[in-house]
Protein backbone atom coordinates (compact mmCIF):
# COMPACT_ATOMS: atom_id res chain seq x y z
CA UNK A 1 0.00 0.00 0.00
CA UNK A 2 1.67 3.20 -1.08
CA UNK A 3 0.58 6.59 -0.29
CA UNK A 4 0.40 9.15 -2.81
CA UNK A 5 2.95 12.21 -2.60
CA UNK A 6 3.68 15.02 -3.94
CA UNK A 7 6.93 13.36 -5.93
CA UNK A 8 4.61 11.38 -7.87
CA UNK A 9 2.95 14.26 -9.56
CA UNK A 10 6.41 15.90 -10.01
CA UNK A 11 7.74 13.20 -11.83
CA UNK A 12 4.51 12.94 -14.24
CA UNK A 13 5.05 16.67 -15.21
CA UNK A 14 8.58 15.64 -15.96
CA UNK A 15 7.37 12.89 -17.90
CA UNK A 16 5.21 14.92 -19.94
CA UNK A 17 6.98 18.32 -20.23
CA UNK A 18 9.90 16.14 -21.55
CA UNK A 19 7.63 14.59 -24.05
CA UNK A 20 6.80 17.96 -25.29
CA UNK A 21 10.30 19.17 -25.54
CA UNK A 22 10.83 15.98 -27.34
CA UNK A 23 7.97 16.16 -29.60
CA UNK A 24 9.46 19.88 -30.47
CA UNK A 25 12.75 18.23 -31.51
CA UNK A 26 10.74 15.93 -33.46
CA UNK A 27 8.73 18.06 -35.27
CA UNK A 28 10.20 20.24 -37.20
CA UNK A 29 8.42 20.44 -40.69
CA UNK A 30 5.45 21.55 -39.06
CA UNK A 31 4.36 24.01 -37.43
CA UNK A 32 0.51 23.07 -35.54
CA UNK A 33 2.44 20.62 -33.89
CA UNK A 34 5.27 22.87 -32.71
CA UNK A 35 2.25 24.61 -31.12
CA UNK A 36 0.70 21.77 -29.73
CA UNK A 37 4.09 20.54 -27.96
CA UNK A 38 3.96 24.14 -26.04
CA UNK A 39 0.33 23.54 -25.04
CA UNK A 40 1.21 20.15 -23.80
CA UNK A 41 4.71 21.85 -22.15
CA UNK A 42 2.49 24.88 -20.48
CA UNK A 43 0.22 21.63 -19.25
CA UNK A 44 2.88 19.98 -17.66
CA UNK A 45 3.86 23.30 -15.77
CA UNK A 46 0.25 23.46 -14.80
CA UNK A 47 0.34 20.20 -13.35
CA UNK A 48 3.52 20.95 -11.24
CA UNK A 49 2.05 24.16 -9.88
CA UNK A 50 -1.48 22.35 -9.13
CA UNK A 51 -0.09 19.68 -7.06
CA UNK A 52 2.52 21.27 -5.06
CA UNK A 53 -0.27 23.59 -4.23
CA UNK A 54 -2.68 21.01 -2.89
CA UNK A 55 0.26 18.69 -1.53
CA UNK A 56 2.12 22.08 0.53
CA UNK A 57 -1.39 23.36 1.29
CA UNK A 58 -0.96 26.69 0.18
CA UNK A 59 -3.47 28.29 -2.61
CA UNK A 60 -1.24 30.45 -4.41
CA UNK A 61 -0.03 27.51 -6.61
CA UNK A 62 -3.56 27.16 -8.06
CA UNK A 63 -4.16 31.29 -8.79
CA UNK A 64 -1.12 30.82 -10.51
CA UNK A 65 -1.72 27.80 -12.69
CA UNK A 66 -5.00 30.05 -14.07
CA UNK A 67 -2.55 32.88 -14.99
CA UNK A 68 -0.38 29.83 -16.89
CA UNK A 69 -4.43 28.99 -18.42
CA UNK A 70 -4.89 32.89 -19.57
CA UNK A 71 -1.03 32.64 -21.15
CA UNK A 72 -1.37 29.73 -23.02
CA UNK A 73 -4.94 30.87 -24.77
CA UNK A 74 -3.20 34.22 -25.56
CA UNK A 75 -0.46 32.44 -27.14
CA UNK A 76 -2.01 30.21 -29.02
CA UNK A 77 -4.70 32.49 -30.57
CA UNK A 78 -1.63 34.48 -31.73
CA UNK A 79 0.24 31.63 -32.68
CA UNK A 80 -2.68 30.27 -34.85
CA UNK A 81 -3.07 33.76 -36.84
CA UNK A 82 0.11 34.13 -37.44
CA UNK A 83 -0.14 30.55 -38.65
CA UNK A 84 -3.18 31.18 -40.78
CA UNK A 85 -1.26 34.29 -42.32
CA UNK A 86 1.57 32.27 -43.06
CA UNK A 87 -0.60 29.66 -44.63
CA UNK A 88 -2.37 32.38 -46.76
CA UNK A 89 1.15 33.52 -47.59
CA UNK A 90 3.17 30.61 -48.52
CA UNK A 91 0.19 27.94 -49.41
CA UNK A 92 2.20 25.56 -46.71
CA UNK A 93 3.09 26.07 -43.12
CA UNK A 94 6.70 24.19 -43.69
CA UNK A 95 8.81 25.44 -40.91
CA UNK A 96 11.72 24.87 -42.67
CA UNK A 97 10.99 28.23 -44.91
CA UNK A 98 9.70 30.34 -42.35
CA UNK A 99 12.88 32.45 -42.16
CA UNK A 100 12.25 34.52 -45.27
CA UNK A 101 9.63 36.39 -43.47
CA UNK A 102 12.11 38.45 -42.86
CA UNK A 103 12.66 39.78 -46.08
CA UNK B 1 -6.54 2.31 -2.81
CA UNK B 2 -9.12 4.32 -5.26
CA UNK B 3 -7.38 7.19 -5.07
CA UNK B 4 -3.61 5.59 -5.77
CA UNK B 5 -5.02 3.05 -8.15
CA UNK B 6 -6.74 6.34 -10.17
CA UNK B 7 -4.13 8.57 -10.21
CA UNK B 8 -2.04 5.47 -12.00
CA UNK B 9 -4.71 5.12 -14.63
CA UNK B 10 -5.07 8.60 -15.13
CA UNK B 11 -1.43 9.63 -15.42
CA UNK B 12 -0.76 6.53 -17.48
CA UNK B 13 -3.38 7.52 -19.99
CA UNK B 14 -2.06 11.24 -19.52
CA UNK B 15 1.20 10.13 -20.77
CA UNK B 16 0.17 7.93 -23.52
CA UNK B 17 -1.95 10.58 -25.17
CA UNK B 18 0.86 12.98 -25.22
CA UNK B 19 2.76 10.31 -26.99
CA UNK B 20 0.14 10.24 -29.36
CA UNK B 21 0.05 13.61 -29.77
CA UNK B 22 3.50 14.07 -30.99
CA UNK B 23 3.26 10.51 -33.17
CA UNK B 24 0.15 10.62 -34.76
CA UNK B 25 0.49 11.26 -38.55
CA UNK B 26 -2.32 13.46 -38.99
CA UNK B 27 -2.84 16.54 -37.21
CA UNK B 28 -6.58 16.28 -36.59
CA UNK B 29 -5.90 13.09 -34.52
CA UNK B 30 -3.34 14.73 -32.45
CA UNK B 31 -5.75 17.55 -32.18
CA UNK B 32 -7.97 14.75 -30.60
CA UNK B 33 -5.37 13.51 -28.22
CA UNK B 34 -4.37 16.88 -27.23
CA UNK B 35 -8.27 17.37 -26.05
CA UNK B 36 -8.12 13.49 -24.12
CA UNK B 37 -5.06 14.84 -22.83
CA UNK B 38 -6.33 17.79 -21.28
CA UNK B 39 -9.61 16.15 -19.95
CA UNK B 40 -7.22 13.12 -18.37
CA UNK B 41 -5.52 16.14 -16.67
CA UNK B 42 -8.74 17.42 -15.33
CA UNK B 43 -9.77 14.21 -13.63
CA UNK B 44 -6.24 14.57 -12.07
CA UNK B 45 -6.57 17.65 -11.26
CA UNK B 46 -10.51 16.92 -9.71
CA UNK B 47 -8.67 13.40 -7.58
CA UNK B 48 -6.36 15.59 -5.44
CA UNK B 49 -8.52 18.21 -4.79
CA UNK B 50 -7.95 21.58 -7.62
CA UNK B 51 -11.78 21.53 -8.66
CA UNK B 52 -12.38 24.79 -9.70
CA UNK B 53 -8.76 24.69 -11.76
CA UNK B 54 -9.67 21.42 -13.26
CA UNK B 55 -12.97 22.69 -14.38
CA UNK B 56 -11.43 26.02 -15.74
CA UNK B 57 -8.84 23.31 -17.82
CA UNK B 58 -11.80 21.67 -19.17
CA UNK B 59 -13.65 24.99 -20.21
CA UNK B 60 -10.85 27.08 -21.19
CA UNK B 61 -8.67 24.02 -22.86
CA UNK B 62 -11.06 22.02 -24.33
CA UNK B 63 -13.80 24.22 -25.17
CA UNK B 64 -11.34 26.96 -26.55
CA UNK B 65 -8.09 26.71 -27.37
CA UNK B 66 -8.09 22.66 -28.13
CA UNK B 67 -11.64 23.70 -30.40
CA UNK B 68 -9.04 26.89 -32.27
CA UNK B 69 -6.34 24.10 -33.23
CA UNK B 70 -9.31 22.05 -34.53
CA UNK B 71 -10.76 24.59 -36.71
CA UNK B 72 -7.31 25.76 -37.67
CA UNK B 73 -6.20 22.43 -38.92
CA UNK B 74 -9.61 22.02 -40.82
CA UNK B 75 -9.36 25.43 -42.58
CA UNK B 76 -5.53 25.05 -43.55
CA UNK B 77 -5.75 21.52 -45.83
CA UNK B 78 -2.78 20.56 -44.45
CA UNK B 79 -0.35 17.34 -46.01
CA UNK B 80 0.30 14.54 -43.82
CA UNK B 81 3.25 15.29 -41.47
CA UNK B 82 6.68 13.76 -42.16
CA UNK B 83 9.16 13.66 -39.03
CA UNK B 84 12.47 14.44 -39.25
CA UNK B 85 14.80 12.31 -40.21
CA UNK B 86 18.08 13.37 -39.14
CA UNK B 87 17.84 13.44 -35.68
CA UNK B 88 20.98 11.86 -34.84
CA UNK B 89 22.80 15.37 -35.90
CA UNK B 90 21.19 17.01 -32.08
CA UNK B 91 21.58 13.68 -29.84
CA UNK B 92 24.52 15.65 -28.56
CA UNK B 93 22.35 18.55 -27.55
CA UNK B 94 19.76 16.51 -26.43
CA UNK B 95 21.77 14.34 -24.36
CA UNK B 96 22.97 17.74 -22.18
CA UNK B 97 19.82 19.04 -21.82
CA UNK B 98 18.39 15.67 -20.53
CA UNK B 99 21.30 15.42 -18.33
CA UNK B 100 20.57 18.36 -16.72
CA UNK B 101 16.64 17.69 -16.26
CA UNK B 102 17.56 13.75 -14.63
CA UNK B 103 19.91 15.36 -12.49
CA UNK B 104 16.93 17.89 -11.44
CA UNK B 105 14.69 15.68 -10.71
CA UNK B 106 16.81 12.60 -8.91
CA UNK B 107 18.21 15.67 -6.80
CA UNK B 108 14.45 17.04 -6.31
CA UNK B 109 13.01 13.81 -5.72
CA UNK B 110 15.94 11.94 -3.14
CA UNK B 111 18.16 14.98 -1.19
CA UNK B 112 14.94 17.43 -0.90
CA UNK B 113 11.78 17.05 1.77
CA UNK B 114 8.90 18.62 0.52
CA UNK B 115 7.76 20.97 3.78
CA UNK B 116 4.20 20.53 4.03
CA UNK B 117 2.91 23.87 6.02
CA UNK B 118 -0.11 22.72 7.87
CA UNK B 119 -0.68 25.92 9.97
CA UNK B 120 -1.95 27.82 7.28
CA UNK B 121 -5.82 28.39 8.18
CA UNK B 122 -8.12 29.43 5.59
CA UNK B 123 -11.69 30.79 6.11
CA UNK B 124 -13.14 28.67 3.48
CA UNK B 125 -13.41 25.02 3.16
CA UNK B 126 -14.63 25.58 -0.72
CA UNK B 127 -11.55 25.50 -3.34
CA UNK B 128 -13.65 28.32 -5.40
CA UNK B 129 -13.76 30.34 -2.61
CA UNK B 130 -10.28 29.77 -1.18
CA UNK B 131 -8.85 30.99 -4.89
CA UNK B 132 -11.28 33.97 -5.35
CA UNK B 133 -10.49 34.80 -1.84
CA UNK B 134 -6.60 35.40 -3.03
CA UNK B 135 -7.65 36.58 -6.73
CA UNK B 136 -9.39 39.38 -6.21
CA UNK B 137 -7.59 40.36 -3.15
CA UNK B 138 -3.44 39.88 -3.06
CA UNK B 139 -3.38 39.37 -6.96
CA UNK B 140 -5.84 42.39 -7.92
CA UNK B 141 -3.38 43.70 -10.25
CA UNK B 142 -2.41 40.46 -11.74
CA UNK B 143 -5.75 39.55 -12.53
CA UNK B 144 -6.06 42.71 -14.30
CA UNK B 145 -3.26 42.40 -16.55
CA UNK B 146 -3.89 39.22 -17.57
CA UNK B 147 -7.47 40.58 -18.79
CA UNK B 148 -5.25 43.04 -20.64
CA UNK B 149 -2.92 39.79 -22.45
CA UNK B 150 -6.31 38.45 -23.37
CA UNK B 151 -7.59 41.93 -24.88
CA UNK B 152 -4.22 42.09 -26.51
CA UNK B 153 -4.27 38.73 -27.97
CA UNK B 154 -7.60 39.15 -29.23
CA UNK B 155 -6.73 43.04 -31.20
CA UNK B 156 -3.67 40.58 -32.67
CA UNK B 157 -5.04 38.30 -33.79
CA UNK B 158 -7.91 39.79 -35.71
CA UNK B 159 -5.14 42.28 -36.84
CA UNK B 160 -3.13 39.57 -38.22
CA UNK B 161 -5.75 38.07 -40.14
CA UNK B 162 -7.91 40.35 -41.40
CA UNK B 163 -8.24 41.01 -45.13
CA UNK B 164 -8.73 44.39 -46.64
CA UNK B 165 -10.89 43.90 -50.31
CA UNK B 166 -11.35 47.30 -51.64
CA UNK B 167 -13.87 45.51 -53.85
CA UNK B 168 -16.47 45.63 -51.02
CA UNK B 169 -19.00 48.59 -50.63
CA UNK B 170 -18.32 50.13 -47.31
CA UNK B 171 -20.92 52.38 -45.25
CA UNK B 172 -19.22 55.59 -44.79
CA UNK B 173 -20.59 57.24 -41.64
CA UNK B 174 -19.32 60.33 -42.03
CA UNK B 175 -20.04 61.29 -45.40
CA UNK B 176 -23.94 60.12 -44.81
CA UNK B 177 -24.37 62.80 -41.52
CA UNK B 178 -22.40 65.38 -43.26
CA UNK B 179 -24.71 65.34 -46.66
CA UNK B 180 -28.53 66.85 -47.04
CA UNK B 181 -31.10 66.01 -48.44
CA UNK B 182 -31.24 68.19 -51.67
CA UNK B 183 -27.68 66.43 -52.44
CA UNK B 184 -29.51 63.15 -52.95
CA UNK B 185 -33.26 63.87 -53.71
CA UNK B 186 -34.51 66.55 -56.93
CA UNK B 187 -38.22 66.78 -57.20
CA UNK B 188 -39.29 67.32 -60.84
CA UNK B 189 -42.35 68.81 -62.06
CA UNK B 190 -43.09 66.68 -65.12
CA UNK B 191 -45.83 68.12 -67.05
CA UNK B 192 -48.32 65.65 -68.61
CA UNK B 193 -48.05 64.07 -71.86
CA UNK B 194 -44.14 65.09 -71.86
CA UNK B 195 -42.40 62.66 -69.90
CA UNK B 196 -38.84 63.00 -68.39
CA UNK B 197 -35.49 63.55 -70.71
CA UNK B 198 -32.39 61.54 -69.57
CA UNK B 199 -29.65 63.89 -69.84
Amino acid sequence: MISLSYNHFFILSTVIFIIGCFGLFLNRRNMILILMCIEIILLAANINFVSASVFLNDINGQVFSIFILTIAAAEAAIGLAILVIYFRNKGEIDITQINQLKD
Amino acid sequence: MFFVGSFFLFSAFLVTTCIFVIFSKNPVNSVLFLVLAFLNSTFLFILIGAEFVGIILAIVYIGAVAILFLFVVMMLDIQKVTLMLNIKKYIPIAAVFASIILAEIIYLTVYKTNKVNPDVITKYDNNTEQIGDVLYTKYFIDFQLSGIVLLLAMIGAIVLTHVYRPSIKRQNIDKQNTTSSTNRVQLVKIKSGQGIKND
